[in-house]
């Protein structure tokens, strides 16, 4: 899939900015505050329609507007054009693909794959669980629907579920514990099912990444990520292991008032040479990791959707040395269209170029190309 | 301009139903307005009427003139099965199958800690008092497939599990004439997990 033109009216910093990209690498250069970010936001905008950073829309708007619309062109086997339209009167944000109105963002998810490199990548090996979780849920859902149907409803489970839960505490009845053993086993069921579908994503994706770290840095290192539900992987014993613990658990989360065991509280762990990434990985490790992780994700999407998604990558050479700017720079080649933004030029000179490559200039939300 | 206050009033409560916004509020009040007095009179009867003769049948909870449904006054339909659903609307879609002989049970809701809505505010104790007149051989519950529905299923199911009758549920998956193509991904996920096995 290729992103053929986008068009920004009113958005940030943009007044009415139009491109035409490359179907190869775009390098988006500009100084700080000059509206890079806010063309690969457009761009995320048109595959999910939301915020890059969870910003709201309103705060999109230019600042002397009422109204922000990002179009765009995406080119596979047919054209579509995708519209996103807020306006700040209504303060109602519509979603239109080839002119018809899409009133559920989720209609979205996977229809436009991409993939996004940013800085806040770092909490991904450097964070907390939930924001492992949030990268896996995301890479999963991009690429299986049902996927998401489990996840939207588990959470559903898990609100009702902690209402009971507060409910107990104040006031408890035969009745009321009766309610909790539906609502574990509710839980349960639907968790099962997302801790199998992580299970067998798992061990899917490492024959991915396991490549992709190996082209990032060039060594001896061999990465792992290790994923287990409470000790067990085996699928099938995954409903037991639930079963067991959330009763082994009981009354600790009658005492909490909080739903203490599922996959909510999962993790995984990165590891390189057998050594947890998170307690012992150098700076340089985590961030090769994290490239890695997005590079991974790229070539397992395009496998799965069988299109291939568009690459956004915010503001990554900054801080890379020049070695590995050259061989990450010589691995986007091989994606097909990245989108990709730069503050300085001098680090310009130690990437891999390609003649289709398009440079596109940005200076206080208006853009020109480089030659 | 400000508008006539019986004509503000009837905006407004017409407003209050479901699924009616202000300007089809409007346009209804402007038509009502319009009508012969008769028409109206006709509508105002209906509306009382509706609200005064119907109540809930004292055995199912389905909807009723007398103090039992026609359902449950039957002498055809088939006493050892009840089937049990959320609403008396569900009930409406049942029988419009004709596929279904047996008798109801209204729960008048499903089960939602959030919304303050525990197993004591549906109409269960009124089921297990039927079951145990000793007629009924199977119970099957009717739940619309939401994460409240497969609660209440699971509830219901634990619940009842030792009153020794059969307990099954409606199926869930693809709708019947359906083509696999035009069927959204989650209900097709879903079908494929809750395959069943060829006899």
């Amino acid at each position: 899939m290729v992103l053929e033109t986008v068009e920004l009216l009113n958005f940030r910093l943009h007044r009415n900015t139009k491109i035409k990209f490359s179907e190869k690498l775009n390098y988006i250069i500009g100084g700080n505050g000059q509206g890079k970010t806010t063309i690969l936001e457009a761009i995320y905008y048109l595959c999910t329609s939301k915020s890059l950073n969870g910003s709201a829309d309103s705060e999109a708007v230019n600042f002397s507007e009422d109204i922000f619309n990002i179009s765009g062109v995406f080119r596979d086997v047919v054209k579509n054009e995708v519209r996103v339209f807020f306006s700040n009167d209504t303060a109602r944000k519509e979603i239109y693909v080839d002119d018809k109105q899409i009133y559920r963002a989720s209609a979205l998810i996977g229809k436009f794959p991409f993939v996004k490199l940013t800085q806040s990548d770092s909490s991904i090996t450097y964070g907390s669980p939930s924001e492992r979780r949030r990268f896996v849920d995301s890479v999963i859902s991009q690429s299986n629907f049902t996927y998401l149907g489990f996840l939207l409803e588990y959470n559903k489970i898990l609100k009702q579920r902690s209402a009971l839960l507060q409910r107990l505490l104040e006031e408890r009845s035969s009745s009321l514990y009766r309610e909790l053993d539906a609502w574990t086993e509710n839980l349960v069921l639907a968790g099962t099912e997302i801790i199998k579908h992580r299970i067998s994503f798992f061990k899917e994706f490492i024959s991915y990444f396991t490549p992709a770290y190996g082209r990032i840095i060039e060594n001896s290192e061999l990465p792992s990520i290790r994923y287990d539900f409470l000790g067990e992987t085996d699928p099938d014993k995954i409903f037991e292991r639930f079963t067991s613990a959330i009763k082994e658990s009981r009354t600790d989360e009658l005492r909490r008032a909080a739903n203490l065991v599922g996959p909510h509280r999962d993790d995984a762990v990165f590891f390189i040479n057998d050594r947890d990434l998170r307690k012992f990985g150098s700076q340089g490790q985590h961030k090769s990791f994290q490239i890695a992780l997005r590079f991974a994700e790229f070539f397992y999407l395009k496998d799965k959707i069988g299109k291939s998604p568009v690459f956004l990558m915010d503001d990554i050479f900054g801080d890379l040395d020049a070695y590995r700017a050259q061989r990450i720079s010589g691995f986007m080649q091989e994606i097909g269209q990245g989108f990709i933004t730069l503050t300085d030029f001098p680090n310009f000179s130690h990437l891999v170029h390609n003649h289709a490559d398009l440079i596109i200039n940005v200076d206080n939300g208006s853009v020109n190309y480089a030659a | 301009m400000e508008l006539l206050e019986p004509l503000q009033k009837a905006i407004e409560e017409i407003s209050k139903l479901p699924s009616i916004g202000k300007k089809t509020a409007q346009r209804l009040a402007i038509f009502i307005l319009k009508s012969e007095p008769e028409q109206v009179e006709n509508l105002l009867s209906a509306l009382k009427d509706l609200k005064t003769k119907v109540k809930f049948c004292e055995v199912c909870f389905n909807l009723s003139v007398e103090n039992k449904c026609t359902i449950c006054r039957s002498q055809k339909r088939d006493i050892t099965k009840i089937c049990v659903v959320e609403e008396p609307s569900d009930i409406f879609a049942l029988e419009r199958t004709n596929e279904y002989n047996g008798l109801y049970h209204v729960l008048g809701g499903v089960l939602s800690p959030l919304s303050g809505r525990g197993a004591e505010s549906l109409r269960i104790r009124e089921l297990t008092e039927r079951i145990s007149m000793g007629d009924v051989k199977e119970i099957i519950l009717a739940m619309n497939p939401t994460t409240e529905g497969e609660a209440t299923i699971l509830y219901l199911a634990k619940y009842l599990r030792s009153s020794n009758i059969k307990i099954s549920r409606i199926a869930r998956g693809l709708p019947v004439g359906g083509n696999i193509e035009f069927a959204d991904q989650a209900t097709i996920g879903r079908a494929l997990l809750g395959r069943s096995e060829l006899e």
